[in-house]
């Protein structure tokens, strides 16, 4: 018996993990069905769609590269004050003088624009597959938008550093909001907080990319995940259990 | 193999296949083209089968970002000078198919019927392709108008991205360099 199991079968231990021993199929669902973090999976899916020509496991990846988006921002983001007089040399400073900044700035980088990659392709694997038919079509409209919150997340980071690079990105792709009839310079204008990208601008852009951005991400996920467990046990319906 | 047509060498002659010849007969199933396909209605726990897999998938995507993180650094320019416009000034790459299209278009195709259109395209594909198979050989319409439009998409990116220089003229990439990530 290992420390662990002498653990779960003492008093303290029963009341934690409160899963029985993972033995017969059925101890597994029970098991999988009182873990919090195991909620958001169905406890079967079909066979078929376990490996890795169904799915590419794409959808994982873009969700792998959402969290490593979520540790390495959450670590920038105690180096960075979002001013134009900062701004830059902050960078600079998490490059030279902040530990692991340059590194943990490359994963930040590179998980964004691989998570723009992952999407996309996830987005092609499911068309491929025709798995937004019934009764998935809605799932589908909810991927349309977490691939719109996407590009919009990695937008809105781009402005940040504050450099040549950025700056003139963030003038290029907001001047396209101008070209709506009417409203576009209405948009524009709210958009980037005056008539060119400024102080107002980054700020705003700061505030949707901590904080705004992030949350309706991890909202739409939650019922895109959601929708895909029950779709996923729909399709179990009527197999036998054990 | 199967379908080609044995020929016969004179009378009597075992049947040979042009080409091939046979080193020996042995008694039950083929060697080889026969694939183990699980059945529909069959189910696996996900706990493990389904989580082993996407946690080996997980190690995976992380170590692609660590060894791209250790390699490449993330670029960082002079500091932002709205005085000085960099040409060409580009989009970030997940936006230059449109840039592209902006210079052959008018900006109110390129900027807004262009992307409005993709949107609304997605959001309405599964209420339009009602058909109830899955398999791409049986969707062929929707498979070919995906595929055209995704290779047309890509074909824009990558020529915005690397084939533009200086006031957006084409440029070969190992010629000049112009793209940003």
């Amino acid at each position: 018996m290992t420390i662990i199991d002498r653990f779960k079968k003492s008093t303290v231990g029963k009341s934690i993990v409160r899963n029985p021993d993972r033995k017969t199929p059925r101890d597994r669902a029970a098991g999988h069905w009182s873990n919090f973090f195991l909620h958001i999976y169905p406890v079967k899916v079909p066979k078929r769609e376990i490996g890795f020509r169904y799915s590419w496991y794409l959808g994982v990846a873009s969700a792998v590269l959402f969290g490593s988006l979520i540790a390495s921002g959450i670590y920038l983001m105690f180096f960075y004050v979002p001013s134009p007089a900062q701004a830059y040399t902050d960078i600079q400073t998490i490059q030279t003088d902040v530990a692991f900044g340059q590194y943990v700035r490359n994963v930040h980088r590179w998980s964004a624009h691989l998570m723009v990659i992952a999407v996309a392709a996830h987005m092609a694997r499911v068309f491929y597959r025709g798995a937004y038919k019934s009764p998935k079509e809605f799932n589908w409209v909810i991927g349309v938008v977490l691939l719109v919150l996407t590009l919009l997340l990695s937008f809105t980071g781009y402005l940040l550093p504050w450099d040549q690079l950025a700056y003139w990105a963030i003038t290029v792709g907001t001047s396209m909001a101008g070209y709506v009839p009417y409203i576009g310079d209405t948009v524009q204008e709210i958009l980037v907080g005056g008539t060119t990208v400024s102080s107002s601008t980054l700020i705003r852009f700061y505030v949707l990319h901590v904080a705004v951005l992030p949350a309706a991400v991890v909202l739409t996920l939650a019922v895109h995940l959601w929708r895909w467990r029950k779709d996923s046990m729909l399709t179990s319906e009527g197999s036998p259990d054990e | 193999m199967s379908d080609q047509q044995p020929v016969t060498i004179g009378s009597g002659d075992p049947k040979v296949i042009k080409g091939q010849r046979v080193l020996g007969v042995v008694p039950g199933k083929p060697a080889a083209g026969e694939e183990k396909r699980p059945a529909d209605d069959e189910m696996a726990m996900v706990w493990p089968h389904l989580l082993v897999r996407h946690a080996v998938a997980a190690l995976a995507v992380l170590l692609l970002v660590l060894v791209l993180a250790v390699l490449f650094d993330a670029p960082l320019k002079e500091i932002a000078n709205p005085t000085v416009t960099p040409n060409p000034e580009k989009a970030p790459w997940y936006f230059v198919a449109l840039q592209e299209l902006l210079a052959h278009f008018h900006p109110l195709v390129a900027g807004v019927l262009v992307p409005g259109a993709i949107i609304i395209g997605l959001v309405a594909l599964p209420y339009i392709d009602r058909t109830a198979f899955h398999d791409p050989k049986y969707r062929k319409v929707a498979v070919y108008t995906f595929t055209a439009f995704m290779v047309l998409w890509i074909v824009l990116t990558i020529i915005g991205f690397a084939f533009r220089g200086p006031n957006w003229a084409w440029v070969w990439p190992w010629e000049e360099w112009h793209g940003e990530l």
